[in-house]
C-alpha cells in the first residue's frame, strides 16, 4: 500500500521534470519554469513526506534508528542541494547547467527511487501493517 | 554535509573504473586480431576464432558488467560487496591473466596455458559469484534481483564448463561429450548471462531513467522463470540426447523478440525527450538483437555456418551496444558523484566529463564498426574496415575513461571542498 502510494508520487515527479526538460529543450523557457517549480514543490513535497511521517513511524515500529532511513535523509539533503542549483541555472538562463546538474541529479534521484521502491518500502509495509491505510491519509493530508 | 553515508555505501571509484578502463584494451586487441586474420576468425572453432569470441565474451562483455554489477550491487541488492577495493582488485587482476592466458593459448595453441587460463579465469569468476551471489537473498526480493541472481548463477556454471574444456585442450584430449558441453557452455554465457543480466538492468533503467511507461508486472514476474527454465530443459535435454533441442531455443527466441518488442515501445514511448546518445544505443542494441535472432533462425533452417557467425556477431554487437550506452552514463555519473560527495566545490558536471560530441562520435564509431564487421562476413574485404572501426572505437572510449579520470584527479588535487572555506 505504502509502496504504491509511494512509488505513484515519484513517478508524478519524474514526469514534471521530463515535461520541464522538453519544454527548455523547445526553447519553451515560461514552461519550463512552470514545469520546473512543479517538481521541484513536488519532489521536496515527497521528501517532507517520508521524513516528517513515513520515517519516523518505521524508526519508531521498528527502532530501527541508523538505518535505511538515515542513508535516505543524507540522499535528500544531496538532492536537494541538486534542485537548488538547477534552480538558480535555469533561473540565471543558464540552461546547459540546467541539463548538465539534471543528468546527474536524474541518475541519483533514480538510484535513491530504486532503493526506496526495491528495499525500503517493503520494509516500511511490513512495518505498519494494518495501520499503512491510516498513514497513506495522513500523507495525503499534509501540505504542499 | 556531504559526506553522507551514500557515499560510505557507495564503492571506491577505482573498483568500477578498473574494470571499464580495461576493455577498451581488450576491444582493440580483439580489433587487431579481426584485422590481421579476417579469414581465420570467421573459420568456427579455429583457435583464431575462439580466442576473438573469448576476447569479446570475458574481456569486454564480462569485464564492463563484472564493474557495473559492483556498482549496481549497493542500489540493487541492498547490502554492499565487503572490502570492495580488495575483492575487486583481485577478481579484476585473476580475470585479466586468465583472458591473456586464454588468448595465448588459443593463438600460440600452447597446451600448459590452458591450465593457466582456467586457474585464473575459474577463480576470479567463482571467487567474485561466491561474494555476490549470497548478498541478493537478503529477504527482499523483486524482479530484478532475481534475475541478477539467475545470471550469477549461469556464469557460474558457465565458468565451470570452460574450466573442463580448458582441461581437454590442455590435454589435446576431447571427450565425446564435447560438442555437448560446448553448447551447453555457449548457451549459459549468451543468453543465461549476457541476456538475463541486460533483461534484469532494462527493467529497471529503461522506465526510470528515461521515463517510460512500466513493463509489464507478467513480463517482469515471468521473464526469467522462462528462461531459466528453458535454459535448464535444453541442458537436460543435451545431457541426455533427447531430440528436438531446438524447441528450447525458440522459446528464448521468442521471449526476446517479446523483450525487443516491449522494450522499443516503452522507448518509443518515453517522456524525456532530450537528445540523448544513450538511447541510440539502445535503440540500435534492439536492432541488433532482432537481426541476430533472425539471423539464427535462418541458420537453424538452412543450416549456412555463415548465418550463424553474423547471427553470433550481431549478438555480441548488441550486449556491447547496451554496454557503451550504459558506460556513457555510469563513467561521468561516477566520477561527478564522488567529487561532489566528497564537498568538491568545482566539481564537474557530467556533460563536461565526456562531452556530447565524443559520445555522438563514439555511437558514429560503433555504428560504422556494426556495419562493416557484419557486412565483412559476407563480403571479406570489408572485415578489415570493420576492425579498423573497431580500433578507433575502443580508442576513443580509452580517451573518454582517461580524460574522464584526469578531470577527476585534477579536481581531487586542485578543486576546493566546501570544508576549506
Amino acid at each position: 500500500m505504502i509502496f504504491e502510494f509511494m512509488r505513484d508520487d515519484h513517478r508524478a515527479c519524474d514526469h514534471f521534470y521530463s515535461e520541464a526538460e522538453n519544454a527548455l529543450s523547445a526553447k519553451e523557457i515560461d514552461k519550463a519554469k512552470e514545469y520546473f517549480e512543479m517538481f521541484y514543490q513536488s519532489t521536496n513535497h515527497h521528501f517532507d513526506m517520508e521524513e516528517r511521517e513515513l520515517f519516523i513511524a518505521f524508526e519508531r515500529r521498528t527502532g530501527m534508528m541508523g538505518g535505511p532511513t538515515q542513508m535516505m535523509r543524507y540522499e535528500h539533503q544531496q538532492l536537494r542541494s541538486l534542485l537548488e542549483s538547477m534552480k538558480s541555472a535555469l533561473d540565471e538562463n543558464r540552461h546547459s547547467d540546467f541539463f548538465g546538474i539534471g543528468e546527474s541529479m536524474m541518475i541519483m534521484l533514480q538510484q535513491h527511487n530504486m532503493k526506496e521502491e526495491q528495499m525500503l518500502y517493503p520494509m516500511i509495509d511490513r512495518a505498519l501493517e494494518n495501520d499503512a491505510e491510516e498513514m497513506i491519509q495522513k500523507l495525503k493530508e499534509m501540505e504542499k | 554535509m556531504y559526506n553522507g553515508l551514500s557515499l560510505d555505501q557507495a564503492p571506491p571509484i577505482s573498483v568500477v573504473m578498473r574494470f571499464f578502463i580495461t576493455v577498451p584494451f581488450f576491444g582493440i586487441l580483439l580489433s587487431a586480431l579481426l584485422f590481421f586474420y579476417p579469414d581465420t576468425v570467421l573459420i568456427p572453432n579455429h583457435p583464431f576464432s575462439l580466442a576473438s569470441i573469448h576476447l569479446m565474451f570475458l574481456g569486454v562483455i564480462t569485464m564492463a558488467m563484472l564493474g557495473a554489477l559492483f556498482q549496481m550491487q549497493s542500489v540493487l541488492g541492498g547490502r554492499p560487496i565487503p572490502a570492495p577495493a580488495g575483492n575487486a582488485f583481485l577478481i579484476h587482476l585473476f580475470l585479466l591473466l586468465g583472458i591473456i592466458a586464454l588468448t595465448l593459448a588459443f593463438t600460440l595453441l600452447y597446451p600448459p596455458l590452458f591450465i593457466v587460463a582456467a586457474v585464473f579465469l575459474g577463480s576470479s569468476i567463482l571467487y567474485g559469484v561466491k561474494l555476490i551471489l549470497p548478498l541478493l537473498f537478503n529477504g527482499t526480493s523483486h524482479d530484478t534481483l532475481q534475475g541478477m541472481k539467475i545470471a550469477l548463477f549461469a556464469l557460474s556454471l558457465t565458468a565451470l564448463l570452460g574450466i573442463v574444456m580448458a582441461t581437454e585442450y590442455a590435454n589435446e584430449a576431447f571427450g565425446t561429450m564435447h560438442e555437448m558441453l560446448r553448447t551447453i557452455h555457449y548457451s549459459l554465457g549468451l543468453i543465461g548471462w549476457i541476456a538475463v543480466l541486460i533483461i534484469a538492468v532494462a527493467f529497471q533503467v529503461v522506465e526510470m531513467f528515461y521515463v517510460t511507461p512500466s513493463y509489464s508486472p507478467w513480463c517482469k514476474r515471468n521473464a526469467f522463470n522462462i528462461i531459466a527454465g528453458a535454459l535448464g530443459f535444453k541442458t537436460l535435454w543435451l545431457v541426455e540426447g533427447l531430440p528436438f533441442v531446438w524447441v528450447f531455443d525458440a522459446i528464448i527466441g521468442a521471449l526476446l523478440m517479446g523483450f525487443i518488442a516491449t522494450t522499443l515501445k516503452r522507448l518509443l514511448k518515453r517522456k524525456r525527450r532530450v537528445s540523448d546518445v544513450s538511447i541510440w544505443f539502445w535503440l540500435l542494441g534492439m536492432g541488433l538483437l532482432f537481426l541476430s535472432l533472425g539471423l539464427y533462425g535462418t541458420y537453424v533452417a538452412s543450416g549456412s555456418e555463415l548465418f550463424q557467425t553474423m547471427a553470433l556477431i550481431a549478438y555480441v554487437l548488441f550486449a556491447l551496444s547496451i554496454i557503451l550506452g550504459m558506460m556513457g552514463k555510469i563513467i561521468p555519473f561516477l566520477i561527478w558523484f564522488h567529487l561532489n560527495s566528497a564537498g568538491y566545490m568545482d566539481t564537474p558536471i557530467m556533460s563536461n566529463i565526456i562531452t556530447y560530441s565524443r559520445a555522438k562520435a563514439l555511437f558514429v564509431l560503433f555504428t560504422l564498426t556494426v556495419f562493416f564487421t557484419l557486412f565483412g562476413v559476407i563480403y571479406n574485404d570489408l572485415l578489415r574496415l570493420g576492425a579498423m572501426m573497431g580500433i578507433a572505437m575502443f580508442g576513443l572510449l580509452l580517451y573518454n575513461i582517461i580524460s574522464a579520470l584526469k578531470m577527476y584527479r585534477y579536481t581531487l588535487h586542485h578543486g576546493m571542498r566546501f570544508e576549506q572555506m
